[in-house]
């Protein structure tokens, strides 16, 4: 009996799992199947494959189209198999005369209302209603297309990416299915009844002007081609497929990149990819037409000031220009004047040759990555509290929870398909609590049971965390048992007096959350009298002065209440980008060698010298902000940035541009002329994830394949750039492929040593660690016990931040994230997701607005300690009175010009989410913007000479 | 409000410092001194360590007493 799992083939209906398995007979063949599998689904698993067009394996059997209807010895009539589950003993027939009669009359009537224009079709080659019409052997359609039919009906075309084409509509139901089971959203229904019914979207609006949300989810759906995407229809079927990563953001979901030579025709989210298991969102769906857009930087670049154009060179004088003026800094101001920057979108590969370079080549620890301003909190009180600095589950694991409280995170946002698979379970019944100030569209799941709603006051995180802990514990509602056996006593008992005193109790913290009590008391008992609590957070956590101590205290509950080490607990950080997690697993931090190892640990030290062959520094090197404020005192003076854009992602701008100009050289390394290249003198080509091989590493410590499926645009993969510079620098590397690198890695790094390309191409992916004792990776951490051994419960006094309401800055400002648009949108900016986000807004409270006399669409001046800026208001009741909210998305909004150099204690990562700040409404842009707008046309302008002068040369 | 290296390194220290009140005096600055050891670049630690040895009037008191401790592992470190 064969039943391996093929991802490319559909089953027809969803997985059972149950240990009572059932034997039964299809057309003669014994088929053993989990109970509650579909006659259906049990076909198709020995290659029995029964006609059906309304079924498919990620959508609960709806049973309308009857086209999947068999025999079953004992039964009368013809039953879908589709909605028929198995029974012991039960014996189908799924081919004989009778039923081959009865489907080719379902196909008929199924014709005779659809187009017959299939030579020219989109779906021509991939179309389900034609490859049924096959099957059943249809031969003639006796109804004509005379009567009434739907042949006219309009076309939709409002959505960029995909078209509505309700000719060719069987009604079959899939795509509404699909966006309320799968993704969520429930933007689709059926309108009317019989044979009048057709799909509408929202109130019968355009797709653009319903609720949906572009996530491509009824495109997949859709067996006919009613629902395309318009790539396909344009360029027609692809004829290759590769399986890959999404670039986009650290849920790491796996696509199919279906192509046409090298080219792009679409991106279809992977079944096989454990993280996503098929789904998508719009931004690794459909927004990757930036891979070839026209603002790619082709050619290496150098010029010798930021006051003059640019010239475009060979990789060879680009490299030898770069290693010279850093060669020239060191000599001049020392060996620890220069540094780098590593890539949390770049490969694990491409990042562990950044901070080889740095460390062995410039022989210092100055490397960092942007995880500094996002996650670095997630590092320090992970490793503080649980021993290892990543989250404890996988995403599946959500399947089991039956509480998730999540905290300063906006999934539905920033991580769309774990979104989607926290809405399914919702709707399953789990309990929500949020914890946030604004009220997320996660608490407006459809069909969602409960929820609780702790809307605290911007930067009081800490303060909330201690006052669930303490009703916790002065409620006895900790896991007493998992405390004894799993937590460090003394630690244990420090923390109770500590939690337990009155000053933490809900009633004392109040007046500082601006949470009520009694909320807060219930959200904890929820919490802690699920039988499985599971926490999801991001950088609404970690992105404040207490972000450290925060985490702690979110691994303080999970572990006094007993939520660690089995499906559907744990404690979740949502990462931002894609390889956030590998980047730091990578040894991007000035402190920490690869695999989390200290640079003043003499074995690990000395491990990575003997294999590297030089001396390393014990001294941690400078992070990020540390570098900046070097810059300024002088003593730093060369920056090496991969993939990263500081000028616009890092707080207070116009500190960092200051900073930037007072290098002496700057290389960056990137696929556009981003806002930090335009302060750079070396400006080296970079290549997106579609033009490279090598591996990401998602949130739930999954490595994932990143395969090539186009040649580099300009001829070298990003890890190869960095092997030319260090070469160039003396320093050499010597590789063939990424490969190679992890080998490497595999060999540094006790956490990693399993993994290796052969490894991962056998398992698919690999949640790390990954070694002798977990030869196929860790879904689940600390099952047994902590990498520290014990729990280690921390002290987590509330400490409040510098940044306060004050009579000058009267409101909070926050700052996020928005679903279509990506980071600092270098990407998505250049896609068509421009459609749902052309600016970045301000968005206040109606009582905010009424108080300043400010309307929907009034440009806002927004003025911190750190600096000015103007955006349009946007009056929203998800905002409390009090709290501001915008995005940094686009480089001419300006949001960082207003965020404070205010960071974390622990790490320095900047508090993005509280800066105080006055709104007014004004009538021009801020000063910034209008130096901003200067700056920017006097830079592009040099980029366009650069460009210029080079083709003059070859035409010559 | 651009702040110079020194008072960033200053703000830092008082920071980690406001952070770390543990049960006694001899446990925090033991543990922010650990901290700072651990996670600042050598030259951040040495000019605070400067700074802090010519009076450092800005530093609080916890911050001051672990940057002489530092000063002290630092100073036999480099003899
Ligand atoms: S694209 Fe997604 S959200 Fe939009 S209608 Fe289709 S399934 Fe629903
Ligand atoms: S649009 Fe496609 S999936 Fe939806 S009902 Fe019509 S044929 Fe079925
Ligand atoms: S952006 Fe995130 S959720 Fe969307 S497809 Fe990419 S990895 Fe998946
Ligand atoms: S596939 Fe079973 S009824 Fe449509």
């Amino acid at each position: 009996m064969l039943q391996h799992f093929d991802p490319n083939k559909d089953y027809g209906t969803p997985a059972r799992v149950s240990e009572n398995l059932i034997t039964l007979e299809i057309d003669g063949v014994a088929v053993t199947v989990p109970e509650g599998t579909s006659v259906l689904r049990a076909a198709a698993l020995v290659d029995i494959n029964i006609p059906k067009l309304c079924a498919s394996d990620n959508l609960d059997a709806f049973g309308s189209c009857r086209l999947c209807a068999v025999q079953i010895e004992g039964r009368r009539g013809y039953p879908a198999s589709c909605t028929t589950p198995v029974d012991a003993g039960m014996k189908v027939v799924t081919q004989n005369e009778k039923i081959a009669k009865l489907r080719r009359n379902i196909m008929e009537l199924y014709i005779s209302d659809h187009p017959l224009d299939c030579l020219t079709c989109p779906s021509n080659g991939d179309c389900e209603l034609q490859d049924m019409a096959g099957a059943v052997g249809l031969r003639e359609v006796r109804y004509g297309f005379d009567g009434h039919n739907h042949l006219d009906a309009e076309k939709d075309l409002s959505n960029p990416y995909f078209s509505f084409d309700p000719s060719k509509c069987i009604v079959c139901s899939r795509c509404v299915r699909a966006c309320e089971e799968v993704q969520g959203t429930f933007a689709l229904t059926v309108d009317g009844r019989g044979f009048d019914s057709k799909i509408a979207a929202g109130q019968d609006d355009s797709f653009l002007n319903s609720d949906c949300v572009s996530c491509g989810a009824c495109v997949q759906a859709c067996p006919t081609s009613t629902l395309m995407e318009n790539n396909v229809i344009e360029m027609g079927q692809p004829e290759h497929s590769v399986v890959t990563t999404c670039a986009y953001c650290g849920v790491g979901c796996s696509f199919k990149a279906d192509m046409k030579g090298d080219q792009v025709i679409r991106m279809v989210p992977y079944k096989g990819g454990e993280a996503n298991q098929g789904h998508s969102c719009v931004k690794g769906r459909f927004a990757f037409g930036y891979a070839t857009h026209k603002d790619r930087i082709k050619t290496p670049m150098i010029r010798d000031s930021i006051n003059e154009a640019w010239r475009e060179v060979s990789w060879e004088e680009a490299i030898g220009f770069a290693a010279k003026r850093l060669k020239e800094v060191q000599a001049t101001y020392g060996r620890e004047s220069i540094g780098g920057i590593t890539s949390s979108r770049c490969t694990n590969e491409e990042t562990y040759l950044v901070q080889k370079l740095i460390r062995a080549g410039f022989g210092n620890n100055n490397t960092d990555t942007c995880a500094r301003v996002c996650h670095s909190p997630t590092g320090y009180g992970l490793k503080t509290t649980l021993g290892e600095s990543a989250g404890t589950q996988t995403f599946d694991s959500i399947k089991y929870t039956d509480t998730m409280l999540v905290i300063g995170a906006n999934p539905t946002d920033a991580h769309p398909v774990f979104g989607s698979m926290m809405r399914r379970r919702l709707r399953e019944g789990a309990q929500l609590i949020v914890a946030d100030p604004r009220k997320i569209d996660l608490l407006k799941t459809p069909h969602l049971k409960d929820a609780i709603h702790l809307p605290l006051r911007p930067g009081t995180n800490v303060a909330l965390v201690n006052s669930l802990a303490h009703t916790i514990m002065s409620e006895g509602l900790e896991d007493k048992a998992f405390i004894a056996s799993r937590c460090d006593d003394k630690a244990f008992i420090k923390w109770q007096a500590f939690i337990t005193e009155e000053r933490n109790s809900p009633e004392a913290m109040q007046s500082i959350t601006g949470v009520d009590a009694e909320d807060v008391r219930k959200a904890a008992r929820v919490y802690a009298n699920a039988g499985n609590g599971a926490i999801f957070y991001g950088l609404g956590v970690t992105e404040h002065s207490q972000g450290s101590t925060m985490v702690m205290g979110i691994a303080n509950l999970a572990l006094a209440t007993g939520n660690i080490g089995r499906e559907g607990v744990g404690v979740n950080p949502l990462r931002g980008q894609n390889n956030v997690q590998g980047s730091c697993d990578m040894g991007s931090f000035p402190h920490e060698l690869p695999g989390y190892q200290h640079v003043a640990d003499d074995e690990a030290r000395g491990r990575f010298e003997a294999a590297w062959g030089v001396k390393l520094d014990d001294e941690p090197g400078l992070r990020i902000p540390n570098m900046f404020d070097a810059a300024l005192a002088g003593s730093f003076k060369a920056l090496y940035v991969q993939g990263e854009d500081i000028a616009q992602s890092d707080p207070n701008t116009q500190h960092v541009e200051a900073a930037l100009k007072a290098l002496d050289c700057v290389i960056v390394q990137d696929i556009f002329l981003n806002e930090t290249a335009k302060f750079a003198h070396v400006l080296l080509p970079g290549s997106t994830f579609l033009e490279k091989n090598g591996t990401f590493t998602n949130a739930e410590r999954r490595i994932n394949r990143v395969r090539k499926v186009m040649p580099a645009l300009a001829g070298k993969e990003d890890w190869e750039v960095t092997v030319a510079l260090s070469n160039a620098l003396g320093y050499e590397m010597n590789y063939n492929h990424p490969s190679e690198i992890m080998d490497e890695i595999a060999s540094l790094t006790p956490s990693f040593t399993g993994v290796n390309y052969e490894r991962l191409e056998e398992l698919g992916s690999i949640q790390w660690p990954c070694n002798e004792q977990h030869p196929e990776g860790m879904p689940i951490m600390h099952v047994e016990d902590f990498p520290i051994g014990k729990g280690n419960l921390a002290i987590t006094e509330y400490v409040a931040t510098d940044e306060r309401a004050t009579r000058r800055f009267p409101l909070l400002l926050t700052t996020g994230r928005i679903l279509s648009q990506y980071n600092v949108g270098a990407q998505t900016r250049r896609t068509e997701n421009q459609t749902w986000h052309n600016e970045d807004v301000l968005e206040l409270h109606p009582h905010d607005a009424e108080e300043r006399g400010v309307n929907e669409g009034d440009w806002l001046g927004i003025s911190s300690r750190a600096g000015q800026t103007v955006l349009r208001a946007v009056i929203s009741e998800r905002m409390q009175p009090g709290v501001v909210y915008t995005t940094f998305h686009h480089p001419g909004s300006g949001a960082n010009v207003i965020t404070t150099d205010s960071s974390d204690w622990a790490t320095n990562c900047p508090e993005y989410k509280v800066t105080a700040v006055q709104v007014e409404k004004v009538t021009q842009p801020s000063e910034w913007q209008k130096n901003f707008e200067d700056f920017n046309n006097k830079q592009q302008d040099y980029l366009r000479k650069g460009r210029r002068s080079r083709s003059e040369e070859v035409g010559q | 409000m651009n702040h110079s290296q020194l008072d960033q390194l200053i703000i830092m220290a008082n920071q980690i410092a406001d952070n770390n009140h543990l049960d006694t005096e001899a446990e925090s600055i033991e543990f922010i001194a650990t901290h700072i050891k651990k996670f600042w670049a050598r030259s951040m630690k040495e000019e605070l360590i400067t700074y802090a040895k010519e009076g450092g009037d800005k530093l609080n008191v916890l911050a001051t007493q672990a940057i002489m401790v530092l000063s002290e592992q630092y100073t036999s470190r480099s003899t």
